[in-house]
């Protein structure tokens, strides 16, 4: 594009700014000895004509006009990268992409989305990946904003879910502003979560940008995934770009690695063999598909299948659904980190951990000495091994399967029977039980296409005790590395993505979890994102409180200050005003029981509506 | 108030172990009330009920056993023998810790003396019985009624 006339580029205008800042501080002192002299002076340093006339004074009226800047060409990046929403915290280091995002690129595809932390915009994009199944965006501010960002990250990293950060910088220091922007600003950006981030890159050209964009969003996609970041240097942004011939590259995606076919075999000759196997799932199934090829493994094998807490790999209702009878002989473990396997039970492993991994953060687990390992996506190995699987089993084999399925089926129908009975305990109980919590919410829900979109582990895995789950998307599993906070902006995160879908989205949302960054909910209220939230409000952060129990206990101190530090009382936390203060319908506490089913019925409808509602109930600790 | 099943389901959550773990299998014994004595003891109560109450709430009981003791490890509708009488329950609460403390005997915290006097063990006793099972029976909940005969219906895919 043709440079108009009197247009600067922005490095020019950013020394002139320098120069002026260096030769006021310079200045300074020789100002402050004067003041010092001239007793009828006031205290503070009064302004000078000149900085007074900058103040007040229009700008030259073409000084800061910057046509065809370098993010311009970014967003043409980020679009050519399918990106659907790009979550912010607003930050000055990053302000030039921000401007081309919502005029040059229309605030559409990437549609920006307003968040209040930065940990809030990358566990929203954790979310939503689990969902979606590919990367949104995280624009996040340099230095500061990666650091307050780093705990989600760590938690998508340990969680296997891809994410495309982008992170503002200052890199050239002879232009940097004085003052906040040094601040702000790195040699090398990426370090301070290198250890948790697959990949980074730190381009130094808009044509690198341009590259590395690609290249980073390949990697982030081939299992184990994981997020990426590239760092956005603000004069890439802001100056003109006036290369003629920069080109975006095609994005070239990996297939995910499959198992070595002889392996394969041997895990087949194997499980086939096995009297008493059974399928230990972790983060195997990816994708929809991923959840069939697990469910038709468990067929064709008649194993129990262990569905973990962090994927949804078979229904469970599914008869072979469950730990099935007795002690396994032989475990195959798809997508499990660590787990070694009891004294004299065989085991197998396939696992694309094997093929990355990095050495300081612990996230590996223990060592798991099994005895076949192989190094390859499970989703990616499944069809190769269901077919070697059923060519190895004849007409006698299949007679010893079919039985062995019936006992297998009986054993896990007897366990979904015992914890449906067992809700009743602490039916009537108030504050209310998280049995009741969960069994009145699913009348209410089972007919429309819903969605669990945050952790079960803290209300005891209810749901899954009292609901049908049957498709991928009803669960996403929990934070990766354990790190709290993370579920009131994933599930957020989450429901963004059903919302194009139409489903239900229902978070049951605990209240220590919520406090570490409640802006999430006005985040969904501005972006109209319907979500059912219910709180499990057991006022503490109640494992710990268990915890310092039992440090009491061994120490045999006795146990009464345990909930110094541990709980979130006096006062009590008003979740219902505080949805109403973001935006969101609100109603509670409820501490009766019997008051649930109509509070919900009138979040639903909210819901309905296309808004978030958010209803806090009173619970038990557990 | 501790159980090891709890302490180790909770570690297994957090570090990711839990993928092993399904989640109706780790919870069994968190929810709900084991099958075991239903009847309540019916041994004398000598103490205080209400200085009871402030007491289980204090030392947080609550924290595992529920605000009613039926809800995480239950204990009403499965009444044990550590529960049937104050001598009983107070030689509980000691365990080994007044003779062993460094090695208390039972996952749920030991009370010694000096944590848990014997008078106030026996208010937080007064306090326990008085706990009634309020669990309807099953065929007086609709909702899980409801429940259970959608989950009967035979598996289709």
């Amino acid at each position: 594009m043709a440079k108009k006339e009197g247009s600067v580029n922005r490095r020019g205008f950013l020394k002139g700014a320098a120069a002026g800042a260096a030769a006021l501080v310079a200045s300074a002192p020789a100002a402050i000895a004067q003041q010092d002299a001239a007793e009828a002076r006031p205290a503070a340093v009064v302004p000078t004509s000149a900085q007074l006339a900058a103040d007040v004074a229009a700008p030259p009226a073409n000084t800061r006009i910057v046509e065809n800047p370098g993010s311009d060409f970014m967003v043409d990046v980020i679009k050519a990268l399918g990106i659907e929403y790009v979550a912010v915290m607003a930050g000055s280091s990053f302000e030039g992409l921000h401007e081309s995002l919502i005029n040059y690129g229309d605030n559409s595809k990437p549609e920006m989305l307003t968040t209040c932390h930065e940990e809030s915009a990358v566990a929203m994009a954790h979310g939503y990946a689990k969902i979606e199944g590919k990367p949104m965006m995280a624009l996040l501010h340099g230095t500061v904003g990666l650091q307050h960002a780093s705990m989600a990250i760590y938690n998508a990293y340990a969680d296997r879910v891809p994410i495309f950060m982008v992170i503002g910088n200052h890199a050239d220091s002879a232009v940097r502003g004085a003052g906040v922007n040094w601040y702000h600003s790195a040699q090398d950006m990426c370090a301070m979560v290198r250890d948790f981030t697959k990949w980074d890159d730190n381009p130094a050209s808009l044509q690198a940008f341009a590259t590395n964009s690609m290249r980073a969003y390949k990697i982030a996609m081939t299992p184990p995934m994981g997020p990426v970041a590239v760092v956005c240097d603000s004069g890439l942004q802001e100056e003109p770009n006036r290369h003629k011939n920069l080109r975006i590259p095609k994005l070239a995606m990996s297939r995910p690695p499959s198992g070595d076919i002889s392996a394969v075999r041997e895990a087949a000759k194997m499980l086939v063999a096995a009297d008493n196997p059974r399928i230990n799932c972790g983060r195997a199934a990816r994708t929809a598909n991923g959840m069939s090829l697990v469910t038709e493994l468990a067929d064709v094998l008649k194993a129990p299948v262990n569905n973990g807490g962090e994927r949804m790999h078979i229904p469970n209702r599914h008869p072979l659904a469950g730990n099935g009878t007795g002690q396994p002989d032989l475990i195959l473990n798809l997508e499990v980190q660590g787990a070694p396997p009891p004294p004299n039970v065989k085991s197998i492993s396939i696992t694309a951990l094997d093929l990355f991994m990095k050495s300081n953060i612990q996230d590996f687990q223990p060592y798991a000495p099994v005895d076949l390992s192989i190094a390859a996506d499970a989703e990616a190995t499944l069809p190769l091994l269901i077919e070697e699987c059923k060519k190895l089993i004849n007409a006698d084999r299949r007679r010893f399967l079919e039985d062995r399925a019936s006992k297998i089926a009986e054993a896990n129908q007897r366990a979904r029977n015992q914890a449906k009975e067992d809700a009743r305990f602490g039916w009537d109980s108030s504050p209310v039980s998280l049995s009741r919590l969960a069994a009145e919410l699913w009348p209410l829900i089972k007919n429309e296409d819903w969605s669990l979109v945050g952790w079960q582990g803290f209300i005891g895995g209810w749901p899954d005790k009292l609901w049908n789950f049957d498709k991928h998307y009803q669960y996403i599993g929990g934070q990766g590395a354990g790190g709290i906070g993370y579920n009131a902006p994933a599930s957020v995160g989450a429901a963004l993505a059903n919302k194009k879908y139409g489903r239900f989205s229902v978070n049951i949302q605990t209240d220590g979890d919520l406090n570490f960054a409640p802006g999430v909910l006005w985040t969904a209220a501005h972006h109209k994102i319907p979500m059912l939230i219910v709180m499990h409000n057991n006022r503490a952060y109640h494992a710990e409180v268990m915890f310092v129990q039992r440090m009491a206990n061994q120490r045999n101190r006795g146990i009464e200050r345990a909930h110094i530090g541990t709980t979130l009382r006096e006062p009590n936390i008003d979740y219902a005003k505080m949805a109403q203060t973001y935006g969101l319908y609100g109603e509670g506490p409820i501490t009766d029981p019997k008051d649930l089913a109509a509070a919900y019925k009138r979040g639903i409808e909210r819901v309905k509506k296309g808004e978030p509602a958010l209803i806090d109930v009173v619970t038990q600790p557990r | 108030m501790k159980r090891g099943s709890k302490r180790t389901f909770l570690l297994v959550a957090v570090t990711l172990v839990a993928l092993i773990v399904p989640i109706v299998a780790a919870s069994a014994q968190r929810g709900a009330a084991p099958a075991g004595n239903p009847n309540p003891p019916t041994s004398p109560v000598t103490g205080n009920a209400a200085n009871g109450k402030a007491l289980y709430f204090a030392n947080t009981c609550y924290g595992c056993h529920g605000y009613n003791g039926e809800t995480g490890r239950a204990f009403v509708g499965n009444w044990s023998a550590n529960l049937a009488t104050e001598e009983n329950f107070i030689r509980f609460l000691r365990g080994r810790a007044n003779v062993a403390p460094v090695q208390p005997s039972t996952s749920m915290p030991n009370f010694p003396e000096n944590s848990v006097s014997d008078k106030q063990a026996k208010d937080i006793y007064a306090y326990i019985r008085t706990f009634k099972s309020n669990a309807p029976e099953l065929k007086d909940i609709p909702t899980l009624n409801q429940i259970i005969k959608g989950a009967s219906r035979p598996y289709k895919p």
